[in-house]
């Protein structure tokens, strides 16, 4: 079986198309990218002792809420723990331990909601499926990025386009299930995790299997590598892991990844509560799930659009972008809030959710930019930590920015307000870290090419 | 000739398997956002 998942035995032959690549990659990204539709299970959960309403000793919104931030805390250190790993066994063995890990999950967490016992549900879902989480969403970059050197933002951007959309997949699939699962004496949600638990490790298992790698000094027909340009960010040198994290370029990246994903998760976690107290009596619940459902395509598209247009602008230009529009668009938020323009409100918010989604995706071809091809899984990895990082900083900044609003007298409509601000300000922090991205000293790197030195520009 | 023969079976097999394997996530996504859409929908009624 180990034979059967080393590198050895998947390079690829001469007449192997890479268009086979992506789908695999979306595969395991549809399948892990289900964690952003976690909160359908939230209310069942609720009641699985009275299965029609809450009893004494049913679980809490707050102790189920911590099962999501399990798995993203163990996301983030997964990716940077076993990044190394999975940058040298290859994406099959990777794909396929992803896949073992998020399928259990499920079967852990199902039988913790079986038997009642929360602390199962935190290790199934939450530690063991966030491995399969932080593993999943790095194993593919890699190999996406050596199938296509000269298209890596669209590459990846597919791939992570999947992370956005595995929650559109899972939601209404999940709701089917729940309801075809349910009865007087169940709420059906220990079956629908057993049954996406097989189908998410048949499908992961079948994108592992589909991975292979390109032959020694394959480039695509017709493709030659750019000449490096003195200062230009893309080099052709390698950094590991080990030496990215010891220069200044990694922590200007991962704060701009952090202050991006903190604005935005600091977005989605209130969305649907926001649009309806800032428009009070015009929007009702089930509008306000339209509005969120809508932030979810937008943020979907963003990764695929935004990545693909860095390959042609470069990626410090498009997050530059990014953290120039960002501001002006959180700052325009309390305005549209004043003017009742539910127009201006829910525009503001899908752009700004096209570049939360934009950020993730373009994020490993900026990496594979600054710090070379060979190692850019290993470095993604540990360049998560600043999602897991994000994950509480998000939520935290805005639900308690709220409620000191509140508590201070400050209409609820208008509590916003601040977080806005204070998110348009994190954003303009990201520019600046973004600006000081320069090309990384080669001391760093592994070794030098004589082939690889830059010319004059 | 049946290298050329050969290297449009290769071909053929190729395109079907890049076609099913894009077709295997695009259908489930393609409903996805369907289904979204849909949700969507109630915001602008």
């Amino acid at each position: 079986m180990a034979g059967l998942l080393g590198r050895e035995r998947i390079i690829a032959s001469a007449t192997f198309n890479r268009w086979l690549i992506p789908p695999c990659a979306l595969a395991t990204h549809l399948c892990i990218g289900q964690a952003y539709a976690l909160s359908v299970f939230s209310l069942p959960l609720t009641r699985q002792l009275g299965v029609t309403q809450s009893v004494p000793g049913d679980w809490t919104l707050v102790d189920l809420g911590w099962i999501f931030s399990i798995a993203i805390l163990m996301l983030g250190l997964s990716a940077a723990l076993f990044g190394t790993w999975v940058q040298s066994q290859g994406p099959r063995k990777a794909g396929f331990v992803a896949a073992l890990c998020w399928g259990s999950g499920f079967f852990i967490g199902a039988l913790g909601v079986h038997l009642h016992q929360l602390w199962l549900v935190y290790f199934g879902y939450g530690a063991i499926g966030g491995i399969g989480l932080g593993i999943g969403y790095i194993t593919p970059v890699s190999t996406l990025i050596s199938w296509f050197p000269d298209r890596r933002g669209m590459a990846t951007g597919l791939a992570i386009m999947g992370f956005g959309g595995g929650a559109l997949v899972a939601s209404p699939l999940s709701d089917v299930l729940m309801r075809y699962f349910a009865s007087p004496t169940s709420t059906g949600v220990v079956q629908t995790w057993l049954v996406l638990g097989i189908a998410y490790l048949l499908f992961m298992t079948g994108g592992a299997f589909g991975y292979r790698l390109p032959p020694a000094g394959w480039s695509p027909a017709g493709w030659t590598p750019p000449q490096r340009k003195a200062g230009s960010l893309i080099t052709t040198r390698q950094v590991t892991a080990q030496q990215a994290i010891k220069t200044p370029q990694f922590w200007f990246l991962w704060v701009v990844l952090c202050f991006n994903v903190t604005a935005g998760i600091g977005v989605i976690s209130q969305a649907s509560a926001m649009i309806q107290e800032v428009f009070r009596g015009r929007i009702n619940a089930s509008a306000a799930a339209g509005f969120v459902g809508l932030l979810s395509l937008f943020n979907m598209g963003g990764r695929f659009l935004w990545a693909s247009l860095s390959d042609k602008i470069g990626r410090k230009a498009t997050y530059a972008i990014f953290f120039t529009l960002g501001p002006l668009l959180y700052a325009l938020v309390p305005a549209s809030g004043r003017i009742g323009s539910i127009a201006l409100f829910v525009s503001a918010f899908c752009i700004i959710l096209t570049m939360y989604g934009g950020g993730f995706a373009t994020i490993p071809a900026y990496l594979s930019d600054v710090f070379g091809t060979k190692y850019v899984s290993a470095v993604h990895g540990r360049l998560l930590t600043a999602w897991a990082a994000a994950g509480v900083l998000g939520p935290v900044l805005v639900n308690y920015i709220r409620q000191s609003q509140i508590d201070n007298g400050v209409p609820k409509y208008q509590a916003y307000n601040v977080t806005m601000y204070i998110m348009a300000g994190l954003l303009l922090v990201a520019f600046f870290s973004n600006l000081l991205v320069k090309p990384v000293h080669e001391r760093f790197a592994e070794e030098t090419e004589p082939s690889a030195r830059p010319v004059a520009a | 000739m049946t290298n050329i023969a050969e290297i449009q079976k290769g071909a053929m097999v190729n395109a079907l398997l890049v076609g099913a394997a894009w077709a295997a996530v695009g259908i489930p996504l393609l409903w996805g956002v369907i289904q979204t859409l849909f949700k969507a929908a109630a915001l602008f009624r």
